[in-house]
């Protein structure tokens, strides 16, 4: 089949590789309609991440149909279309049974590689690394999909590719991290990053009932999205003005946020001068992993007494965390990578009833052929891309 | 890949002018030894002058903006030639090495590093843009600043959204 692999900082390109096959009895297969190239994935592109191996299939947000499964999958037949959730999950774990998906104590087969980095294993993830199991990710034709009976969700046929596919990652992690934010209606969030993330999380805290959002980007084509179709009220262009802080409390009567959501990252781009310029030097020099100027302007954004809720990937270890800021104004930081499967159903309904189109986030649509290309698009921020769907 | 490669970009450059003038008006006099002469005076007068301008320099790590990157970039050029030419023109190239090697180093330096700056800034972006729009079935533009919300709100501040109209797949 051909697929989408890593082939070193900067580098991918589409190869022919061995078909996947059934390796446990609750595996299966799916022919692949749709994937998309996750912002998560330019960390994997720029190298930030460790345990990339060249030839790894990379994608984590895909959907087709399921064209073999074992015998251990009786909630799926041959023929079904699905959405594969992101985070492999075994559905039996402790974690799992909390609900706790993106943490599955089973689905890793490195364990031991993301203990010795983050104190305990997180879950496996498609194409995301060997430290997150080195699975083969779904910027394919074929995919195996372990635990089957329980990832997948069945879709109906009368939605595009694109109304579902981002039941994937997105659309469940921009809900995930406005559910983080405790949101009940009349609130005030600001989401950093107007991103494919940032957008449904801003589309997320409408959906909840926040009276206010303001979204946070640098890129005027995005915060026209956010504006236009996901629901923000209110925009700041930190490349027009850079100090967020205190755009944010002049939008807020100097209160600040209700909460602020971090939807950037560890490769955060905004900030001057020469904080800057020593975070990009030590990250370059692999001596920080994660820019920290999303989380920290968050952290001294947000109101006292609210939420930091971070969704944004980070991957190991940031300098000059403003923990007085933290504590002394009481805020509380909430993260994680999303639960998926606990969103699925949820989110599916809010689609079918219309509450929202996720497709609107879909600015390329393109052959699996054309990756390279679409990769550097999507990093360098050209012909206003925001979101690349591939086609295999 | 363009040849020659120019994986550099703007805020890379950044931090190397930073580095640069941190180091030219600090130690960098000492280093080579020639500390209490006016080669030193030469190269922290072009250090200082260096991290002047890209504080002024219309880049991610610019503060006030003013000058654009490509111009900032012919201030580099310029720079670097008017240093390495300084002790020849002065004539101290004849109180020995140590008088005319540090210039024309630092020179060379400059001008290697322009040529692995990309002058658009975009650094390493190697892509075709052109077959990306090509191959492209939707249309950005359409899609960004055209048709109604995506989201039915429910706070009554953002206008109503159509239906999430199921398609033919």
């Amino acid at each position: 089949m051909r697929a989408n692999v890593w082939s070193g900082r900067n580098e991918v390109s589409v190869e022919t590789v061995p078909d996947p096959t059934i390796l446990n009895d609750r595996d299966a297969i799916v022919k692949i309609s749709s994937t998309a190239i996750c912002g998560s994935d330019l960390h994997l592109y720029d190298g930030y991440v460790p345990t990339m191996k060249r030839g790894d299939i990379l994608g984590h947000e895909f959907m087709g149909e399921v064209v073999e499964k074992g015998k251990g999958v009786g909630n799926l037949e041959v023929g079904d279309r699905v959405v594969v959730p992101f985070p492999i999950a075994c559905g039996n774990c402790w974690s799992c049974k909390q609900g706790l998906f993106s943490v599955c104590e089973n689905s890793n087969p490195n364990s031991g590689m993301a203990e010795k980095m983050f104190g305990h294993s997180t879950a496996g993830i498609f194409g995301y690394s060997h430290l997150t199991g080195g699975y083969a990710g779904g910027q394919a034709e074929y995919a195996r999909v372990p635990f089957a009976d329980v990832g997948p969700i069945k879709v109906e046929e009368d939605f595009t590719d694109e109304q579902v596919l981002f039941l994937s990652d997105i659309f469940p992690t921009g809900w995930f991290g406005a559910d983080l934010c405790d949101i009940e209606g009349g609130e005030t969030i600001a989401v950093f990053g107007a991103g494919p993330v940032g957008q449904f999380a801003i589309a997320s805290a409408i959906l909840m009932g926040a009276e206010r959002v303001i979204a946070i980007d640098q890129y005027d084509y995005r915060l026209q999205m956010a504006l236009n179709k996901a629901g923000a009220t209110d925009v700041i262009d930190f490349s027009r003005d850079a100090d967020i802080v205190e755009q944010l409390k002049e939008l807020t009567g100097g209160r600040g946020p209700d909460a602020v959501i971090d939807a950037v990252g560890m490769e955060a781009a905004h900030g001057h001068g020469a904080v800057h310029a020593i975070e990009r030097a030590k990250q370059a020099s692999r001596s920080e992993t994660d820019r920290g100027h999303a989380l920290r302007d968050a952290i001294l954004a947000c109101r006292a007494g609210g939420i930091v809720s971070v969704i944004g990937v980070y991957g190991g270890l940031m300098d000059k965390f403003p923990t007085g800021a933290f504590m002394n104004k009481g805020l509380q930081l909430r993260t994680g990578q999303a639960h998926v499967q606990k969103y699925l159903k949820p989110l599916y309904e809010h689609i079918r009833n219309g509450d929202i189109d996720p497709s609107f986030v879909v600015t390329h649509r393109l052959d699996l052929d054309q990756a390279s290309n679409a990769y550097e698009t999507f990093k360098h921020k050209q012909d206003e891309c925001v979101k690349v769907v591939l086609k295999p | 890949m363009p040849f020659p490669p120019r994986p550099v970009d703007s805020t890379l450059h950044g931090v190397v002018d930073y580095m640069a003038g941190a180091t030219l008006t600090t130690v960098f006099p000492r280093l080579v030894g020639v500390e209490g002469t006016r080669s030193a005076r030469q190269i922290r007068t072009a250090g200082a002058i260096h991290a002047t301008y890209s504080t002024m320099t219309d880049y991610p790590l610019g503060i006030a903006k003013l000058i654009p990157f490509k111009a900032h970039l012919a201030l580099d050029a310029i720079g670097a030639i008017a240093l390495g030419a300084t002790p020849f023109v002065t004539g101290q190239y004849k109180e020995g090495r140590r008088q005319w090697v540090p210039h024309v180093a630092l020179a060379a330096f400059e001008l290697m590093s322009l040529a692995i700056t990309d002058p658009t800034g975009d650094g390493d972006y190697h892509g075709d843009v052109e077959a990306v729009r090509q191959a492209n079935q939707e249309d950005p533009h359409r899609k960004i600043h055209e048709g109604p919300p995506a989201v039915k709100a429910t706070n009554g501040s953002a206008p109503e959204a159509v239906e999430a109209a199921p398609a033919s797949a």
